[in-house]
């Protein structure tokens, strides 16, 4: 299991430089630049720290693992707040709201977080890294659900390159939440299968990543927008006649 | 254990969402003249073949059912009971999907919007959703207790599903011709 192991964080580092080089080729980099600055982190990250495991010392891999984990996880909320700008580029109040939802989320785990540490000194973050982790995940998972919730609900078209970018961060965020969860609460990470499970689930997001990113594709040309009067005379209307309809079903049950 | 529930809980709708995510078509250009088509096809469908007073009245009857009860031996009653129970279950479930269609069509000319009401769409959302749940009920009180069972919550039913076609016939109207104000017609004062 161990060589199985290394194999896929291998094979992770390999697909991440050959999305990050198809993006330089590809001009894509300053398109999708958070996103691409994520990777290439987690690229440079991996990188150091499979090199501070195989030739300094364990412990070391140990200590530099989880800060450098945050720092990615960090980032990683940056990509969410990216999404909406390209998923919503013609909708500002949903941009605004999902993003909204992102910043706030993000925001509370981590002032949660700074709370900790100033206040309660004998509270080590490195003491119980993976539920910081988990918790972040959550709060990765919650932006990502209203877009895809919104998208759906006014069936919104999203371009390729969002829906893979969705597509892979929400596999990967759902993977690790279930994995921390259950590792934190019955201890499942001694299963040698379980601990494959987000290391594979990572390379499967990379993978959808490198297919839906290996060419530009810009959002969908949506029709022209109507004026606002319309949208306050549909939504008026509507609500106007959803009024009725309940007032009716209110009162059926007096007859 | 609340926290354990929870969490999983996120993963799993995450993981769900996405498979349908995945899975979704391409939507449809609203605005099309199919699209209104189709939308107006809704209105008509619902406006002259399930809501008019005298076919929602025959098909909850009181006066058959007393005839039916007084004049007809007991396997006649509940053959006459059985099949008016699926011509009401038609009924409410048809009344039910031209709603849900009508709800499709207000989010689908919403979306071409840029600056939404986040309150109203919010309200609306509900609103639809409240609507859709009371016809479900509809739905279950004619099947566990026959098409008799709600005779007052029919006739409100109808009449303000024909309310909700009027208004929406409006809004198709002014989403086709500019500068027309259908309120002017005083068709949200009509019933059914």
């Amino acid at each position: 299991m161990e060589v199985l192991s290394q194999v896929v964080a291998y094979v992770g580092l390999l697909i991440e430089a050959v999305i990050l080089v198809r993006a330089m080729q590809c001009k894509n980099f300053a398109k999708y630049s958070i996103f691409y600055t994520y990777l290439l982190t987690v690229l440079v990250t991996s990188v150091f720290l499979q090199i501070a495991y195989h030739t300094v010392s364990k412990p070391v891999y140990g200590r530099l693992y989880w800060p450098l984990d945050l720092v990615t996880l960090a980032l990683g909320c940056g990509v969410i707040v990216e999404i909406p700008g390209h998923v919503f580029a013609r909708h500002v109040s949903l941009k605004r709201f999902t993003r909204w939802v992102a910043i706030t989320t993000f925001g509370a785990i981590f002032l949660a977080f700074a709370v900790h540490v100033v206040f309660l000194p004998h509270w080590k973050p490195v003491a119980n890294p993976a539920e910081l982790e988990r918790d972040l995940r959550i709060a990765q998972a919650i932006p990502l659900l209203s877009i895809v919730f919104l998208t759906g609900y006014y069936g919104i078209e999203i371009g390729k390159n969002m829906k893979g970018l969705i597509l892979g961060f929400g596999v990967y965020a759902g993977a690790s939440i279930i994995s921390l969860t259950l590792g934190l609460f019955i201890d499942i990470e001694r299963s040698t299968v379980w601990r494959i499970v987000v290391p594979l689930s990572y390379t499967a997001a990379l993978l959808i990543w490198t297919v839906a990113l290996w060419s530009y594709e810009p959002a969908p040309a949506s029709p022209p927008e109507p004026t606002d009067v319309d949208y306050r005379r549909l939504a008026g209307r509507t609500r106007q006649a959803l009024g009725s309809i309940q007032e009716h079903l209110d009162r059926t049950p007096d007859r | 254990m609340i926290q354990l529930i929870l969490s999983l809980l996120v993963g799993l709708v995450l993981v769900v969402s996405l498979y349908f995510f995945a899975r979704r078509a391409k939507p449809s250009a609203e605005g099309s003249a199919q699209k209104f088509r189709e939308a107006r096809q809704t209105l008509d469908s619902l406006q002259y073949g399930l809501l008019p007073n005298d076919l929602v009245e025959r098909i909850f009857a009181r006066e058959d059912l007393e005839y039916v009860l007084s004049a007809a031996p007991p396997d006649v009653q509940s053959l006459f009971l059985a099949d008016r129970k699926k011509v009401a279950l038609g009924w409410v479930r048809r009344v039910r999907a031209a709603v849900f269609e009508l709800m499709r069509f207000h989010r689908g000319h919403a979306r071409l919007h840029a600056r939404l009401s986040f309150s109203t769409e919010l309200r609306l959302a509900l609103n639809f959703a409240g609507l859709l749940t009371a016809c479900r009920l509809l739905q279950v009180t004619f099947y566990l207790r026959g098409p008799y069972a709600a005779p007052g919550m029919v006739r409100t039913a109808a009449a303000a599903a024909s309310r909700v076609c009027s208004i929406s016939e409006n809004s198709l109207a002014f989403l086709n011709v500019k500068g027309v104000d259908p309120l002017d017609s005083g068709a949200a004062r009509h019933g059914a």
